[in-house]
């Protein structure tokens, strides 16, 4: 599986690059949304992208409405990991294609979770006793 | 010295957290970026004490909208270099540059005020973050609302919340 992380925050990144990669994922990375596009139409299309929504050049709801709008990247699962957690920022990036919503701050479990719920855990992983 | 001010116009009332309400959130995002191990420490500092650290790194976001205010952390210089090695996950040998300190606290203060903004009435708009080193300096036409004074590895930390006077 392969996850890009998309936040303009190295140290976020990074504490997400660790999270992933410990639950067996590739992970690429992208400071913005438009860098992550620019990644995607050159070939890079993760299975998963990790979406901060406050970013400089294109934000993470943007980056998301655009994904959306292109049927090829129809596979990909869209998880915003980001501090807006108002209601209504929650429902307008799942209505525009968002598939879960982690709130930040976040635990290495809640992001596991999430993961699990979609289905995106290997299910030859294995599972601590 | 950084001169902060950015409000287009006043709210109505005054209306701000609670600092058990700050000091809840910023021990869990302090927890979701240092672990669980090291926890803050509050600190008894009498009001209108100016921050005592002898290098200081200051950041702030802004909330516009149902509520208005400036979330501000300001932290030891040391702290901040521990917790920017910490977050980025530096080897020991490696040093931590300007640059890592200000993407780490940047991180922290958008973390600390996206989780202010939850608590007061939205909707509202939260800015991206501004990071310096030195202190930060307000304009006279805001008003602290609520100051929150803890240490980490024994150095400062302060977070406070401004709202239009």
């Amino acid at each position: 599986m392969r996850a890009m992380i998309i936040d303009d925050s190295r140290a976020m990144r990074s504490i997400l690059r660790r999270i992933v990669t410990g639950l067996d994922f590739e992970t690429t990375e992208a400071e913005h949304g438009q860098a992550a596009l620019d990644q995607m139409n050159a070939g890079v299309v993760p299975d998963v992208c990790l979406v901060d929504w406050n970013m400089p050049v294109m934000d993470g709801y943007t980056f998301i409405t655009q994904v959306r709008a292109n049927p090829e990247w129809r596979d990909v699962t869209l998880m915003m990991v980001t501090t807006e957690s108002e209601q209504r920022q929650i429902v307008r990036a799942l209505a525009a294609g968002a598939h879960e919503y982690v709130i930040k701050p976040f635990t290495a479990d809640a992001i596991e979770e999430k993961l699990e719920l979609l289905g995106l855990l290997g299910a030859d992983r294995e599972v601590p006793a | 010295m950084n001169v902060l001010t950015f409000f287009d116009t006043a709210p109505d009332e005054v209306d701000a957290p609670s600092v058990d309400d700050v000091q809840a959130l910023a021990e869990d995002v302090w927890m979701a970026l240092v672990g669980e191990d090291e926890v803050l420490v509050p600190r008894m500092v009498p009001p209108r004490t100016p921050f005592d650290a002898t290098g200081v790194w200051s950041s702030s976001v802004t909330v516009s909208g149902g509520w208005a205010g400036v979330v501000t952390v300001e932290l030891d210089e040391g702290v901040a270099q521990q917790l920017s090695a910490r977050m980025l996950a530096l080897p020991d040998d490696e040093p931590v540059t300007d640059g890592d300190i200000a993407d780490a606290v940047g991180e922290l203060v958008n973390m600390v005020g996206g989780n202010v903004k939850s608590l007061m009435p939205g909707p509202s708009v939260l800015s991206l973050p501004a990071v310096a080193a030195g202190r930060a300096a307000f304009a006279s036409d805001v008003t602290e609302v609520c100051r929150l004074d803890l240490a980490w590895r024994g150095g400062p930390v302060r977070i406070c919340i401004h709202v239009p006077s």
